[in-house]
Protein backbone atom coordinates (compact mmCIF):
# COMPACT_ATOMS: atom_id res chain seq x y z
CA UNK A 1 0.00 0.00 0.00
CA UNK A 2 2.93 2.44 1.08
CA UNK A 3 4.86 1.19 -2.20
CA UNK A 4 1.83 2.10 -4.03
CA UNK A 5 1.03 5.85 -2.86
CA UNK A 6 4.86 6.47 -2.93
CA UNK A 7 4.95 5.25 -6.79
CA UNK A 8 1.85 7.37 -7.24
CA UNK A 9 3.37 10.49 -5.80
CA UNK A 10 6.82 9.84 -8.02
CA UNK A 11 4.65 9.82 -11.15
CA UNK A 12 2.69 12.50 -10.22
CA UNK A 13 5.24 14.64 -9.03
CA UNK A 14 7.58 14.02 -11.94
CA UNK A 15 4.89 14.54 -14.42
CA UNK A 16 3.59 17.61 -12.59
CA UNK A 17 7.24 19.59 -12.40
CA UNK A 18 8.84 17.47 -15.68
CA UNK A 19 10.99 16.63 -13.10
CA UNK A 20 14.16 14.69 -14.41
CA UNK A 21 17.74 13.90 -13.75
CA UNK A 22 19.94 16.97 -12.64
CA UNK A 23 22.59 17.46 -15.34
CA UNK A 24 25.95 16.95 -14.13
CA UNK A 25 24.41 14.87 -10.92
CA UNK A 26 23.29 11.58 -12.90
CA UNK A 27 25.64 8.91 -13.44
CA UNK A 28 25.51 5.93 -15.69
CA UNK A 29 22.97 5.11 -18.37
CA UNK A 30 19.82 6.48 -18.06
CA UNK A 31 18.67 2.94 -20.08
CA UNK A 32 20.45 0.70 -16.64
CA UNK A 33 17.80 -1.53 -15.28
CA UNK A 34 17.99 -0.33 -12.05
CA UNK A 35 17.66 4.04 -11.02
CA UNK A 36 18.54 5.01 -7.86
CA UNK A 37 18.07 8.15 -6.18
CA UNK A 38 20.34 9.06 -3.41
CA UNK A 39 18.53 11.90 -0.79
CA UNK A 40 21.76 13.76 0.74
CA UNK A 41 22.91 16.47 3.03
CA UNK A 42 26.11 17.14 3.18
CA UNK A 43 26.40 17.67 6.82
CA UNK A 44 25.01 14.55 7.90
CA UNK A 45 27.56 11.83 9.48
CA UNK A 46 25.24 9.33 7.87
CA UNK A 47 25.33 10.52 4.33
CA UNK A 48 28.84 10.79 4.85
CA UNK A 49 28.96 7.13 5.66
CA UNK A 50 26.92 5.96 3.01
CA UNK A 51 28.99 8.08 0.12
CA UNK A 52 32.06 6.67 1.45
CA UNK A 53 31.32 3.22 2.24
CA UNK A 54 28.79 2.57 0.01
CA UNK A 55 28.16 4.86 -2.98
CA UNK A 56 31.97 4.83 -4.19
CA UNK A 57 32.12 1.12 -4.85
CA UNK A 58 28.38 1.07 -6.22
CA UNK A 59 30.08 3.27 -8.89
CA UNK A 60 32.24 1.04 -9.36
CA UNK A 61 30.68 -1.96 -9.37
CA UNK A 62 27.50 -1.47 -10.69
CA UNK A 63 27.04 2.41 -12.69
CA UNK A 64 30.69 2.17 -14.73
CA UNK A 65 29.52 -0.96 -15.57
CA UNK A 66 26.15 0.14 -16.86
CA UNK A 67 23.82 -1.83 -13.93
CA UNK A 68 22.53 1.17 -12.19
CA UNK A 69 21.70 5.15 -13.09
CA UNK A 70 22.81 6.75 -10.21
CA UNK A 71 21.47 10.18 -9.50
CA UNK A 72 22.34 12.35 -6.62
CA UNK A 73 19.58 14.93 -4.89
CA UNK A 74 20.18 17.33 -2.22
CA UNK A 75 18.18 17.37 0.93
CA UNK A 76 19.39 19.28 3.51
CA UNK A 77 18.09 19.27 6.74
CA UNK A 78 17.21 22.33 8.73
CA UNK A 79 19.06 21.64 11.43
CA UNK A 80 22.58 21.49 9.69
CA UNK A 81 23.38 25.48 9.38
CA UNK A 82 25.62 24.42 6.50
CA UNK A 83 24.21 21.75 4.82
CA UNK A 84 22.14 23.94 2.29
CA UNK A 85 25.21 26.61 1.39
CA UNK A 86 27.33 23.18 0.92
CA UNK A 87 24.73 21.72 -1.42
CA UNK A 88 25.02 25.33 -3.74
CA UNK A 89 28.21 24.64 -4.33
CA UNK A 90 27.82 21.05 -5.62
CA UNK A 91 25.17 21.93 -7.94
CA UNK A 92 26.91 25.18 -8.79
CA UNK A 93 30.33 22.53 -9.48
CA UNK A 94 27.93 20.39 -11.19
CA UNK A 95 27.14 23.00 -13.68
CA UNK A 96 31.06 22.57 -14.62
CA UNK A 97 31.23 18.93 -14.54
CA UNK A 98 32.86 18.73 -11.40
CA UNK A 99 30.15 17.30 -8.71
CA UNK A 100 32.06 14.61 -7.67
CA UNK A 101 35.08 15.65 -7.07
CA UNK A 102 33.51 18.60 -4.74
CA UNK A 103 31.21 16.16 -3.28
CA UNK A 104 33.87 13.88 -1.96
CA UNK A 105 35.91 16.46 -0.56
CA UNK A 106 32.61 17.44 1.17
CA UNK A 107 32.34 14.50 2.49
CA UNK A 108 35.91 14.27 3.75
CA UNK A 109 36.18 17.44 5.70
CA UNK A 110 32.39 17.25 6.85
CA UNK A 111 34.00 17.85 10.25
CA UNK A 112 35.93 20.68 9.72
CA UNK A 113 33.63 23.00 6.87
CA UNK A 114 31.16 22.01 9.27
CA UNK A 115 32.89 23.71 12.64
CA UNK A 116 34.01 26.47 10.65
CA UNK A 117 31.19 26.96 7.71
CA UNK A 118 33.81 27.52 5.22
CA UNK A 119 32.68 25.63 2.40
CA UNK A 120 34.33 27.81 0.33
CA UNK A 121 37.63 26.69 1.24
CA UNK A 122 37.18 23.02 1.50
CA UNK A 123 35.55 23.09 -2.56
CA UNK A 124 38.39 25.17 -3.66
CA UNK A 125 40.64 22.83 -2.47
CA UNK A 126 39.80 20.52 -5.23
CA UNK A 127 39.36 23.17 -8.24
CA UNK A 128 41.88 24.99 -10.37
CA UNK A 129 41.48 28.99 -9.24
CA UNK A 130 39.47 29.61 -12.76
CA UNK A 131 36.83 26.60 -11.68
CA UNK A 132 36.93 27.45 -8.31
CA UNK A 133 35.80 31.15 -9.35
CA UNK A 134 33.10 29.84 -11.61
CA UNK A 135 31.77 27.51 -9.32
CA UNK A 136 31.38 30.44 -5.99
CA UNK A 137 29.70 32.54 -8.85
CA UNK A 138 27.16 30.18 -9.68
CA UNK A 139 26.86 28.76 -6.20
CA UNK A 140 25.17 32.32 -5.43
CA UNK A 141 22.70 32.14 -8.19
CA UNK A 142 19.02 32.08 -7.60
CA UNK A 143 18.54 29.15 -10.43
CA UNK A 144 21.23 26.75 -8.12
CA UNK A 145 18.44 27.42 -5.20
CA UNK A 146 15.34 26.70 -7.19
CA UNK A 147 17.53 23.34 -8.09
CA UNK A 148 17.69 22.74 -4.29
CA UNK A 149 14.60 23.66 -3.72
CA UNK A 150 13.32 21.29 -6.40
CA UNK A 151 15.08 17.94 -5.15
CA UNK A 152 13.47 18.79 -1.31
CA UNK A 153 10.50 19.29 -2.86
CA UNK A 154 10.51 15.82 -4.43
CA UNK A 155 11.97 14.03 -1.41
CA UNK A 156 9.07 15.49 0.60
CA UNK A 157 6.41 14.24 -1.83
CA UNK A 158 8.42 10.60 -1.46
CA UNK A 159 7.76 10.85 1.94
CA UNK A 160 11.47 11.18 2.81
CA UNK A 161 11.55 11.34 6.47
CA UNK A 162 15.73 11.40 7.01
CA UNK A 163 18.78 11.38 5.25
CA UNK A 164 20.30 9.60 3.81
CA UNK A 165 17.58 7.78 1.85
CA UNK A 166 17.65 6.13 -0.92
CA UNK A 167 15.09 5.35 -4.06
CA UNK A 168 16.03 2.51 -5.76
CA UNK A 169 13.78 1.70 -8.45
CA UNK A 170 13.66 -1.67 -10.59
CA UNK A 171 10.64 -2.19 -13.15
CA UNK A 172 8.95 0.80 -11.98
CA UNK A 173 8.65 -0.71 -8.06
CA UNK A 174 10.80 1.85 -5.56
CA UNK A 175 12.32 0.32 -2.51
CA UNK A 176 12.94 3.33 -0.36
CA UNK A 177 16.47 2.54 1.46
CA UNK A 178 17.59 4.58 4.95
CA UNK A 179 20.53 5.09 6.15
CA UNK A 180 24.12 4.51 5.70
CA UNK A 181 23.75 0.61 4.56
CA UNK A 182 26.15 -2.03 4.34
CA UNK A 183 27.65 -2.07 0.74
CA UNK A 184 27.71 -6.04 0.90
CA UNK A 185 23.96 -5.80 1.92
CA UNK A 186 23.34 -3.04 -0.91
CA UNK A 187 25.24 -5.39 -3.67
CA UNK A 188 23.44 -8.60 -2.64
CA UNK A 189 19.92 -6.88 -3.30
CA UNK A 190 21.06 -5.52 -6.53
CA UNK A 191 22.31 -8.80 -7.40
CA UNK A 192 18.85 -9.90 -6.34
CA UNK A 193 17.07 -7.48 -8.46
CA UNK A 194 19.23 -7.96 -11.95
CA UNK A 195 18.80 -11.04 -11.33
CA UNK A 196 15.10 -11.82 -11.92
CA UNK B 1 -18.33 -14.66 28.64
CA UNK B 2 -16.03 -13.23 31.72
CA UNK B 3 -14.28 -9.93 31.20
CA UNK B 4 -11.06 -11.94 31.30
CA UNK B 5 -11.92 -14.13 28.40
CA UNK B 6 -13.37 -11.06 26.07
CA UNK B 7 -9.77 -9.26 27.33
CA UNK B 8 -7.41 -12.55 26.34
CA UNK B 9 -9.93 -13.01 22.82
CA UNK B 10 -9.78 -9.09 21.52
CA UNK B 11 -5.70 -9.34 22.92
CA UNK B 12 -4.81 -12.46 21.17
CA UNK B 13 -6.55 -11.55 17.95
CA UNK B 14 -5.23 -8.29 18.09
CA UNK B 15 -1.56 -8.56 18.62
CA UNK B 16 -2.16 -11.92 16.26
CA UNK B 17 -3.05 -9.55 13.33
CA UNK B 18 -0.38 -7.22 14.14
CA UNK B 19 2.62 -9.82 13.96
CA UNK B 20 1.04 -11.11 10.77
CA UNK B 21 1.04 -7.99 9.32
CA UNK B 22 4.48 -7.07 10.57
CA UNK B 23 5.76 -10.56 8.66
CA UNK B 24 3.77 -9.82 5.58
CA UNK B 25 5.23 -6.74 5.03
CA UNK B 26 8.87 -7.98 5.38
CA UNK B 27 7.98 -11.07 3.33
CA UNK B 28 6.41 -9.75 0.27
CA UNK B 29 10.07 -7.70 0.30
CA UNK B 30 13.44 -8.59 -0.69
CA UNK B 31 14.59 -9.95 2.43
CA UNK B 32 18.10 -7.52 2.18
CA UNK B 33 15.93 -4.54 2.79
CA UNK B 34 14.91 -6.10 6.31
CA UNK B 35 18.57 -7.19 6.65
CA UNK B 36 19.63 -3.86 5.92
CA UNK B 37 17.29 -2.57 9.07
CA UNK B 38 18.83 -5.06 11.61
CA UNK B 39 22.25 -4.10 10.30
CA UNK B 40 21.40 -0.10 11.18
CA UNK B 41 21.65 -1.37 15.04
CA UNK B 42 25.17 -2.24 14.88
CA UNK B 43 24.99 -5.29 17.09
CA UNK B 44 25.69 -8.72 15.68
CA UNK B 45 28.06 -9.87 12.58
CA UNK B 46 27.31 -9.99 9.28
CA UNK B 47 26.04 -13.22 9.28
CA UNK B 48 23.79 -13.04 11.89
CA UNK B 49 22.03 -10.32 10.55
CA UNK B 50 21.54 -12.84 7.81
CA UNK B 51 20.27 -15.42 9.74
CA UNK B 52 18.39 -12.87 11.47
CA UNK B 53 16.79 -11.22 8.55
CA UNK B 54 15.41 -14.63 7.16
CA UNK B 55 14.22 -16.50 10.11
CA UNK B 56 12.86 -13.29 12.24
CA UNK B 57 9.52 -12.53 9.72
CA UNK B 58 8.69 -16.49 9.78
CA UNK B 59 9.01 -16.09 13.65
CA UNK B 60 6.32 -13.44 13.44
CA UNK B 61 3.86 -15.35 11.14
CA UNK B 62 3.89 -17.99 13.01
CA UNK B 63 3.66 -16.74 16.20
CA UNK B 64 0.98 -14.26 15.15
CA UNK B 65 -1.18 -17.19 13.73
CA UNK B 66 -0.67 -19.17 17.11
CA UNK B 67 -2.25 -16.05 18.71
CA UNK B 68 -4.70 -15.69 16.10
CA UNK B 69 -6.02 -19.31 16.15
CA UNK B 70 -5.54 -19.45 20.36
CA UNK B 71 -2.86 -22.87 19.93
CA UNK B 72 -0.88 -23.05 23.02
CA UNK B 73 -1.51 -19.61 23.70
CA UNK B 74 0.29 -19.96 27.29
CA UNK B 75 3.54 -20.44 25.40
CA UNK B 76 2.84 -18.04 22.04
CA UNK B 77 1.88 -15.35 24.27
CA UNK B 78 5.16 -15.68 26.66
CA UNK B 79 7.30 -15.78 23.17
CA UNK B 80 5.81 -12.72 22.14
CA UNK B 81 6.16 -11.06 25.10
CA UNK B 82 9.69 -11.81 25.33
CA UNK B 83 10.43 -10.68 21.43
CA UNK B 84 8.76 -7.63 22.31
CA UNK B 85 10.71 -6.78 25.54
CA UNK B 86 13.85 -7.48 23.08
CA UNK B 87 12.19 -5.56 20.19
CA UNK B 88 11.60 -2.41 22.58
CA UNK B 89 15.03 -2.62 24.75
CA UNK B 90 16.76 -2.49 21.47
CA UNK B 91 14.94 0.36 20.04
CA UNK B 92 15.55 2.28 23.31
CA UNK B 93 18.98 1.51 23.09
CA UNK B 94 19.20 3.00 19.50
CA UNK B 95 17.16 6.22 21.03
CA UNK B 96 19.46 7.10 23.36
CA UNK B 97 22.39 6.63 21.82
CA UNK B 98 21.39 9.07 18.95
CA UNK B 99 21.44 7.02 16.32
CA UNK B 100 19.02 7.90 13.19
CA UNK B 101 18.22 4.42 11.99
CA UNK B 102 14.88 3.27 10.89
CA UNK B 103 13.07 0.69 13.70
CA UNK B 104 12.40 -2.20 11.20
CA UNK B 105 9.90 -3.19 13.00
CA UNK B 106 6.99 -2.93 10.00
CA UNK B 107 8.09 -1.89 6.50
CA UNK B 108 11.67 -2.61 5.86
CA UNK B 109 12.32 1.57 5.60
CA UNK B 110 10.71 5.02 6.41
CA UNK B 111 9.70 3.97 10.00
CA UNK B 112 12.48 5.90 12.20
CA UNK B 113 13.31 5.28 15.78
CA UNK B 114 11.43 8.20 17.71
CA UNK B 115 9.04 8.96 20.76
CA UNK B 116 6.08 7.24 18.68
CA UNK B 117 7.26 4.22 17.74
CA UNK B 118 8.71 3.74 21.32
CA UNK B 119 5.07 4.39 22.65
CA UNK B 120 4.07 1.98 19.74
CA UNK B 121 5.99 -0.89 20.69
CA UNK B 122 5.78 -0.55 24.78
CA UNK B 123 1.94 -0.55 24.14
CA UNK B 124 2.02 -3.41 21.55
CA UNK B 125 4.53 -4.85 24.85
CA UNK B 126 2.42 -4.21 27.89
CA UNK B 127 -0.56 -5.72 25.40
CA UNK B 128 1.49 -8.87 25.07
CA UNK B 129 2.13 -8.87 29.10
CA UNK B 130 -0.93 -8.51 29.93
CA UNK B 131 -2.23 -11.66 27.42
CA UNK B 132 0.73 -13.93 28.86
CA UNK B 133 -0.42 -13.07 32.35
CA UNK B 134 -4.08 -13.71 31.65
CA UNK B 135 -3.43 -16.90 29.75
CA UNK B 136 -1.44 -18.24 32.37
CA UNK B 137 -4.03 -17.32 34.87
CA UNK B 138 -7.17 -18.61 32.85
CA UNK B 139 -6.63 -22.60 32.99
CA UNK B 140 -6.46 -22.46 37.20
CA UNK B 141 -9.42 -20.44 37.19
CA UNK B 142 -11.21 -22.67 34.98
CA UNK B 143 -10.11 -25.69 36.90
CA UNK B 144 -11.17 -24.78 40.01
CA UNK B 145 -14.47 -23.02 38.36
CA UNK B 146 -15.55 -26.91 37.51
CA UNK B 147 -14.89 -28.73 40.74
CA UNK B 148 -18.59 -27.11 40.95
CA UNK B 149 -19.87 -27.21 37.53
CA UNK B 150 -22.64 -29.57 36.64
CA UNK B 151 -20.09 -31.10 33.70
CA UNK B 152 -16.46 -31.58 35.09
CA UNK B 153 -15.95 -32.08 30.67
CA UNK B 154 -13.55 -28.66 30.10
CA UNK B 155 -15.03 -26.71 26.95
CA UNK B 156 -13.41 -26.77 23.79
CA UNK B 157 -11.82 -23.33 24.32
CA UNK B 158 -9.94 -24.64 27.33
CA UNK B 159 -8.03 -26.80 25.25
CA UNK B 160 -7.34 -24.82 22.71
CA UNK B 161 -5.56 -22.19 24.86
CA UNK B 162 -3.85 -24.30 26.64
Amino acid sequence: MKRTVLALACLLFSSATGAEAPKGRAFGSPNAPITIEVFSDFQCPSCKTLHELALRPLLRDYVVTGKVYLIYREFPLPQHPYGRLAASYACAAARIGKYQEVADVLFLDQVVWSASGNVDKTVASVLSPADAIKVRTLAKESGIDAEIQHDVELGKAMGLTQTPTMMVRHRSVPYPISGAVNYDLLRSFLDGRLGK
Amino acid sequence: MTMARTSRLLLRIALGCVFVFAAWLKLKEPWQLFAMSVDAYGLLPQWAVVVVARTLPWAELALGLLLISGVWLRVSSAAVSLLLLGFLALMVRAYLMGMKIDCGCFAASGDPISLRTLARDGGLFAGALALTVLAWRAPCARRSSTTTAASPVPGPDYARER
